[in-house]
């Protein structure tokens, strides 16, 4: 029940952000113009209702065409190269994380400083060294490892994901590295050291369940902003993704449209999440 | 604070960009220098936009002008721009949190939940959403300033993340106002806003500046992505002209529109499009290294402690010796279980 009050604030909050535009031109005027804003509002509304009727720009075919099932195919895409590049962060700084704890204090120190300036690499930057990279080992032995921008609707993978998981890999590694830390110092991990558990079963079976609640609940902002980074990167690499749909259908109704598509599946995925962890933490308390 | 490297190297290379571009522009004119090509030999051996070489250390543009002294020249634009943005943010969002988090503790639940819808919708293509109107020149040209557009700009990218920040500052006061120490001021009759001023600020005060250097960093990177849609911190002109027209054209050197307006050249002049982004990514490493210094000049226990840590005696069990230990004793104890 709260779960869905909550679903129907975050759909307010979106639609109530959709017709913005509008509000900052008239504000550009000199004016307020609420009336003009509530109008949008209403007409965007009732444009998404009957939603198969739906026709917008399409880049690629040069005509308007309906947007059901044209859609899907831009959603799934950019779903795909969005979840897959969460899950290599994911297992990645995870993985990373479980083995840098095991190094001594100091060497985890310098890891961390590490982590923590390679923060401040642009996306832009790691996606320009990665295409220019491809082309400079295309030139000198001839082999393409992966196009560097999608041509019609043929579609990469792996060289996307790459660019887009890198960024959050190191800011989840330094998230987990600094939960991780947060959770060596409880009772219960010298309890498992006094008791004779070696290192790297403590880190693997007692601190990982606890750590990874933690890292899930303050993920959401490494999440947004992997959003962003998804849009760069589809205009970069020229990818059919929902992001690029967008930019040819920048007004209310599109923004909305393209918002929702990934607005459902991180709403569920983050809902599920929280209530899958809230109950074993109530179910069992701190294993 | 000034005795901390970190800091001192981070404020050393932001204020080297500013000055240096107050500087430049006083010297040389807010125009750099242009080249069409380099003669060697009397012979033209480079036509522009020249590569890298000693005598322009970032080459040149496609047409001709110096890219470093572009870059100068559009450094205070871009700074000044995103420090302002994020001096506004946490200007509006500080006493916003502070009253979600006190006069308004009851609403702060569900306004949490508004704003948690942002975020959903990714930064830079709300920016962008909302900016157009803005930025993108109309056909009968831009109304207002150069100034007025950067100015408009940065109230509303300091406005789009207000709520996030507001709530953020909100959630940490109500966690603070819990403790024993303010429920014992408030107990000796401290008012609402004598416990934010005397309590809450002082205990938040660093969060609060590494806060805003986070939203700063945020802001350049903003920036940078906006200026991959076109769209240029004070506006991007754009030519009407259906024939011969320009390809849309930032109208100060910021950084952000020398890589949005380069960005086809990758290949070709990789340089153009990569150093405005280098130094955009020098800059929010400025920021970092400024903020990493300003904490630990804070705390500047955290190093001691951490020493005290590692020299702490640590006890090895040696198994093998304790084992043989204790089968001596055992045969002890049975040699005179026998006796």
């Amino acid at each position: 029940m709260k779960l869905l009050l909550r679903f129907f604030i975050a759909i307010a909050g979106i639609i109530l952000a959709s017709s913005l535009p509008v509000l900052i031109a008239g504000w550009l005027k000199g004016e307020w113009r609420w009336n003009i804003y509530f109008e949008s509002i209403r007409t965007t509304v009732q444009e998404l209702w009957p939603i198969n009727e739906m026709a917008f720009f399409n880049y690629r075919a040069q005509r308007p065409m309906p947007l059901f099932p044209n859609v899907f195919d831009y959603i799934i895409y950019s779903l795909e190269i969005l979840f897959l590049a969460l899950l290599v962060a994911v297992v990645v700084s995870l993985v990373l994380t479980v083995i840098t704890m095991l190094l001594s204090e100091k060497s985890r120190e310098r890891v961390k400083m590490a982590l923590y300036f390679l923060e401040s690499i642009p996306d832009l930057l790691i996606i320009m060294l990665a295409q220019l990279a491809v082309v400079l080992f295309f030139k000198q032995t001839g082999i393409l490892v992966s196009k560097i921008a999608a041509v019609g609707d043929d579609r990469i993978y792996w060289l996307p994901v790459l660019c887009l998981a890198i960024l959050p890999t190191i800011q989840l590694y330094r998230l987990a590295m600094l939960t991780f830390q947060e959770e060596e110092r409880q009772m219960y991990v010298d309890l498992a050291r006094a008791l004779g558990f070696s290192r790297v079963y403590i880190v693997l079976v007692h601190m990982f369940r606890n750590a990874v609640v933690s890292v899930f609940f303050q993920s959401k902002k490494t999440m947004w902003f992997m959003l962003s980074n998804l849009f760069i990167l589809e205009l970069m690499f020229n990818l059919p993704g929902i992001m690029l749909f967008l930019r040819d259908n920048m007004y209310p109704a599109g923004f909305l449209v393209a918002v929702f598509s990934f607005f459902l599946p991180m709403f569920f995925l983050y809902s599920f999440g929280e209530w899958y962890f809230v109950r074993r933490m109530r179910g069992k308390g701190a294993v | 604070m000034w005795k901390q490297p970190y800091f001192v190297i981070g404020f050393s290379i932001i204020a080297f960009f500013l000055i240096g571009s107050f500087v430049y522009e006083w010297i040389w004119g807010n125009v750099p220098r242009q080249i069409y090509y380099i003669m060697e030999g009397g012979r033209a051996v480079e036509g522009a936009p020249i590569s890298p070489n000693w005598q322009f250390p970032l080459g040149s543009d496609e047409f001709g002008y110096d890219l470093l002294g572009k870059l100068m020249l559009g450094a205070k634009y871009t700074i000044l721009a995103a420090l302002a943005v994020g001096a506004l943010r946490m200007l509006i969002a500080v006493p916003l949190g502070y009253i979600l988090g006190t006069y308004l503790d009851k609403h702060r639940k569900w306004i949490s939940s508004l704003a948690d819808s942002m975020h959903y919708i990714p930064l830079t293509l709300f920016a962008a959403f909302v900016l157009t109107p803005v930025l993108w020149m109309p056909p009968e040209g831009f109304t207002n300033t150069i100034w007025e557009r950067i100015g408009i700009q940065v109230v509303i990218m300091a406005l789009l993340t207000v709520p996030i920040v507001a709530i953020l500052i909100a959630n940490e006061a109500a966690l603070l106002r819990d403790k024993e120490y303010i429920l014992a001021a408030k107990t000796l009759g401290a008012g609402r806003l004598r416990i934010i001023r005397q309590h809450l600020y002082p205990q938040m005060r660093e969060k609060i500046a590494v806060l805003y250097g986070q939203q700063v960093m945020e802001t350049f990177i903003v920036f940078a992505h906006l200026g991959l849609l076109k769209l240029f911190l004070g506006g991007t002109k754009v030519s009407y002209d259906p024939m011969f027209g320009d390809p849309p054209m930032s109208i100060s050197y910021e950084w952000a529109g020398l890589f949005g307006s380069t960005f086809r050249y990758l290949q070709s002049a990789p340089w153009l499009p990569l150093a405005p982004v280098l130094f955009i990514g020098l800059t929010i490493f400025a920021v970092s290294l400024m903020m990493e210094g300003y904490l630990r000049s804070k705390n500047p226990k955290v190093k001691k402690l951490r020493k005290a840590k590692v020299e702490e005696p640590l006890v090895e069990w040696n198994r093998e010796q304790l084992r043989n230990n204790m089968v001596r004793i055992k045969e002890q104890e049975m040699v005179k279980a026998e006796e």
